[in-house]
């Protein structure tokens, strides 16, 4: 019985130990140059912000919406001029309040998705490129001071893209019955965030 | 900290992506120039000096191989030769330079995009094809801009190096 006791202490301690081993970060005296950056961090930037999420999918959603050439012509825009407008945030360029611009990305990309906004493919291209710019510029801040800033690009610029290709995906709904219903339901929620996006901008 | 796997691995894919639009034909004299001027450039050591220069080259050959995607009657036999020698050189330099051999036998695998890529060119759906093309072009253009930059914390040496 009292073996049995000991047992049950030992597997505890045991059970214990192993859990805090697995909760517990190890001991690094040296991790690097200390700086933040990285594949992982270029990776999670566009999805830790819910303005640079929307607006991303928004592009794939509208591409799809709008069809050839379109629905490829905007992911393929979106980075040519995000790389335009990380290089102005880079050399620190003047450009009007970034948070402002990304807000309106989400209001205005949202609303396109919403009404169904037919816009010429001329159109479409200036209103993303525009757009591309202000998120680029934003991603181009924080670039240089990154440990590694050739993998936190290609992190950043793969998150991107891959937004978009859902954002691309989650059109193939239309081709549901009610599905452009749920589309123009998700334009209009983003929309709608977009414009608290703007308030916060705005006014906080 | 700015050499290691991505340079050549990213100067593979945009080669892969553009052997994608060439002929079938291409494909073995491509593989073997590439292969060829691999073991030559990596066995010749680039002067320390050139570091800057060769990295511009590398991502110059990036994007103009990437943005080769986009020629409307594909890659002719002779071009697709061509980036291949080009990629070679610049992969085998920029290893020279900075990175070991070890990081180019990790990236060379990367080349072998051009299979799924040809695969759905030959099914007319090249867009995702390009998709990935442009994205390729925009971490050179940035990597390329990055050099330029007067300090960037990221490359200069912490205490351990």
């Amino acid at each position: 019985m009292r073996s049995d006791a000991r047992w049950v202490r030992g597997g505890w301690i045991v059970g214990t130990a192993g859990f805090a081993l697995l909760l517990s970060n190890p001991a690094a005296a040296h991790m690097g140059t200390g700086l933040p950056g990285g594949f992982v961090s270029g990776f999670r930037h566009p999805f830790s912000g819910i303005d640079h999420l929307l607006a991303m999918i928004s592009v794939g959603l509208w591409g799809a919406f709008l069809g050839r050439p379109l629905i490829y012509a905007l992911p393929v825009v979106f980075p040519a001029m995000m790389v335009v407008g990380a290089i102005m945030g880079m050399f620190v360029v003047p450009l009007p309040p970034v948070e402002l611009g990304i807000a309106l990305s989400v209001v205005v990309l949202g609303g396109c998705i919403a009404l169904t906004l037919r816009a010429p493919v001329w159109a479409a291209s200036i209103i993303v490129a525009v757009f591309a710019v202000f998120h680029g510029y934003a991603h181009g801040k924080e670039l240089p001071s990154a440990a590694d800033p050739i993998s936190y690009s290609a992190g950043f610029v793969l998150a991107t893209g891959l937004l978009h290709v859902a954002g691309i995906c989650l059109g193939f709904l239309n081709d549901l019955p009610n599905g452009v219903v749920a589309t123009r339901s998700m334009g209009a929620v983003i929309a709608t965030v977009g414009i608290g996006l703007l308030y916060r901008a705005l006014v906080i | 900290m700015r050499g290691g796997v991505l340079p050549p691995a990213l100067l593979f894919v945009a080669l892969g992506l553009a052997l994608g639009f060439a002929p079938r034909r291409a494909w073995l004299p491509s593989v073997l120039a590439l292969l060829v001027t691999l073991a030559a450039f990596t066995l010749v050591p680039a002067p320390p000096g050139l570091a800057d220069a060769v990295f511009a080259g590398c991502w110059v050959s990036v994007i103009a191989t990437a943005a080769s995607v986009h020629l409307v009657r594909g890659l002719p036999p002779w071009a697709a030769v061509a980036f291949s020698v080009n990629v070679g050189v610049w992969a085998g330099a920029v290893v020279s330079v900075s990175g070991s051999r070890l990081d180019l036998l990790k990236a060379l695998p990367c080349v072998s995009i051009f299979l799924p890529a040809s695969w759905l060119v030959a099914r007319r759906a090249s867009i995702p094809v390009k998709v990935v093309s442009s994205w390729v072009i925009a971490i050179a253009a940035l990597a390329a801009m990055l050099q330029l930059l007067p300090v960037t914390p990221g490359y200069l040496p912490d205490h351990l190096e």
